[in-house]
């Protein structure tokens, strides 16, 4: 019982990561790096919330996440990829615009409200006969459909990336843009894509943390989960199934802080329970030594003879 | 270029803010509210009286020091988006020494608190240089985990030993008069540590540009490579560059902790790390510029705090603002880029 509820816990806690981190994935290979995923993550949590409170259809929360990442991307790509301005900078602007927009627009929607306005969790949707599978039945088959798209986006994500000709082009983005120029292929156009598709995919991830697992939007919803995303590309080497096992890893030391916290187990305080995951993401991304960067990462590309 | 254009370009840092300052008055239309009313009231509040004024720069005081943090890695073209958690191990620092050494007179407390909390903030930053010299770790990570873990710290002391003796809630006692920045202005906010600050501004300056070490530093941001040909050992400056930014982070602890908030209270200040990124940016990564940015956002945080506590306008316009003059102010230096480019494209023509 302990060990499903914990591995129950694991695999909804990393779903989120799972779309956020393989976003973080492909616009990466691209050679742009989102800073922005956690105020991405936020408007796209925002917009869920909004989109399903008002319409009282989930359906149109996380359409409406898809559109606030869509929205985020779309600002971000132009002033990074077209404009060639610094990507941190442009990023951190971002992150501050995010938090201040999000709660004043909720205001404008909603005045202030005396509870906290709720919705609806998306369901559980178990699958027949998996979800009565023991001990891992209940954790990989009856979940929402987030996770089910999760899984289902890293294959795909795997797939795309490098068995397929959209995938090396968007690999040789980051890793020789010259070349994908000289193919006939516009730079520019692959980046600013990849950039709105990987922050539709935030929203998705965002919208996950308010009507797939808490019902309600508060300021700090995401609380740097954004930035864990961001940390699991990297220790995940760029590749969507270190991004599997990374969001997993990440997923069950969640689980565990919630375990452990109300448990009643007063060994480590509170504190350090909920600093865990940023603490692995530090030792990781010391004891790893190895990367496999993409070689122009966070280098807009500009043509010769501009 | 002519005299005109340069004068215009100049200026364009003051433009961006305007245009920010008009995206985000923009939305209080969705509220139903004035925009130039608003604003209005905002400058009017800031200038009301000596105590609204004073307190512009008491407001800015530690987020020069953050913007300087940011802005003296940002030289050396290293991140150090942690400025966040070196702030609040310099609070705890100097709330410490203020609260545990309050026996000794405040002509030797004061200056041990203002060592405490630069050594205690540059010794967390250093820890992210050594990561990335000596793992070559990507400090902007590091960096910004850092933070997270600064914060269970922080929240950890304040709920158990440094907790206050009442025990209620979970801030710390108020620290002895004499732990306390004297006045500038007496009756208002402003203490002598806004000068202080402009002091260690004018000592980043002097730093970056004046010292072998800041050429150092400068040569290794501008082209790490040539720097390492010319024999310049950059793991070494990593280290050093990321001592000196955390404890610039530090020091903004001291100025909130005994210059205003004269306690820790749990979580306070969320946001003057990525303020201090937004400052140094707008001020360009310069010392003088970041003083000058870090004035700008003290009197929006004044003015805002104001009308925000006088009329229907909520506290998120605050960060909404910062939001939009920051983003401006990066598309004035892609413009300003441009034209640059399109002025000189037309000399090369003339001549």
């Amino acid at each position: 019982m302990f060990i499903e509820n914990i591995l129950t816990n694991t695999v909804m806690m990393s779903t989120p990561l799972m779309i956020g981190a393989l976003a973080e994935v492909l616009v990466e290979r691209t050679g742009v790096m989102n800073i922005a995923i956690e105020g991405t993550f936020l408007m796209g949590a925002w917009a869920g919330f909004v989109g399903a409170y008002i319409t009282g259809s989930l359906t149109v929360g996380l359409l409406s996440a898809v559109l606030a990442g869509v929205l985020t991307g779309a600002l971000y790509g132009y002033i990074t990829v077209y404009l060639k301005q610094h990507q941190i900078v442009t990023g951190t602007a971002i992150n501050i615009l995010a938090p201040g927009l999000a709660l004043y627009l909720y205001r404008v929607f909603f005045g202030i409200p005396l509870l906290p306005l709720q919705v609806e969790l998306l369901p559980t949707i178990p699958i027949p006969f998996l979800s009565d599978l023991p001990v891992v039945g209940r954790a990989f088959f009856n979940q929402n459909i987030l996770t089910y798209a999760a899984f289902a986006l890293i294959a795909a994500g795997f797939w795309v990336l490098f068995k397929t000709r959209t995938g090396l082009v968007i690999r040789s983005a980051g890793a020789n843009p010259e070349a994908v120029d000289a193919a006939g292929i516009n730079v520019e156009r692959v980046r600013f894509g990849t950039v709105i598709f990987a922050c539709a995919m935030d929203g998705l991830a965002g919208a996950f943390y308010s009507i797939g697992f808490l019902g309600l939007f508060t300021e700090n919803i995401i609380g740097g989960r954004g930035w864990i995303a961001f940390a699991i590309c990297f220790l995940g080497n760029w590749n969507p199934i270190g991004v599997l096992v990374g969001s997993l890893v990440f997923g069950l030391a969640d689980a565990l802080s919630v375990v452990i916290r109300t448990s009643g187990v007063t060994m480590v305080p509170n504190e350090f329970v909920i600093a865990i995951p940023y603490i692995l993401t530090i030792v990781a991304t010391i004891a790893r030594r190895r990367f496999n960067v993409p070689a122009y990462l966070g280098i807009p590309y500009v043509k010769e003879g501009r | 270029m002519d005299r005109k254009w340069r004068f215009f370009l100049a200026l364009f840092p003051v433009w961006s803010v305007f245009l920010g300052l008009a995206l985000s008055g923009a939305m209080l239309l969705f509220l139903d509210l004035n925009p130039l009313d608003v604003y209005g009231r905002m400058v009017a509040f800031a200038f009301r009286d000596m105590y609204n004024f004073a307190d512009i720069f008491a407001k800015a005081a530690p987020l020069i020091l953050t913007g300087l943090a940011f802005g003296f890695a940002f030289r050396a073209f290293l991140f150090n988006i942690g400025a966040q958690g070196q702030f609040y191990i310099g609070c705890l620092a100097t709330v410490s020494c203020a609260l545990y050494l309050d026996a000794l007179p405040g002509f030797i407390l004061l200056p041990l608190c203002f060592a405490a909390s630069a050594l205690a903030g540059g010794a967390w930053g250093a820890l992210i240089g050594y990561a990335k010299a000596r793992f070559n770790a990507n400090e902007f990570l590091i960096s910004l985990m850092s933070t997270y873990v600064a914060v269970a710290i922080m929240n950890y002391l304040i709920r158990g030993p440094l907790i206050e003796s009442k025990g209620e809630y979970p801030q710390t006692d108020v620290i002895a008069p004499h732990a306390i920045i004297p006045k500038l202005i007496p009756h208002t906010r402003l203490h002598w540590g806004f000068l202080l600050a402009l002091l260690v501004a004018a000592l980043a300056y002097f730093v970056l540009w004046k010292t072998t070490l800041g050429f150092q530093i400068r040569a290794v941001g501008m082209n790490r490579e040539s720097a390492r040909y010319a024999g310049i050992r950059e793991k070494r400056v990593f280290v050093i560059v990321f001592l000196i930014s955390g404890a610039f982070a530090g020091l903004a602890g001291f100025m909130e902790v005994n210059g205003v908030q004269h306690m820790l209270v749990q979580g306070f200040n969320p946001a003057i790390g990525a303020e201090g990124i937004g400052i140094a940016i707008l001020g360009n990564a310069h010392p003088v510029g970041i003083v000058f940015a870090a004035i700008l956002f003290g009197a929006l945080k004044v003015g805002g705090n104001m009308v925000v506590q006088t009329s229907p306008v909520p506290s998120s316009i605050i960060g909404i603002m910062e939001g939009f003059v920051m983003l401006s102010v990066i598309l004035s230096f892609y413009l300003r880029r441009r034209i640059v480019t399109a002025l000189e494209k037309k000399k090369l023509r003339r001549d």
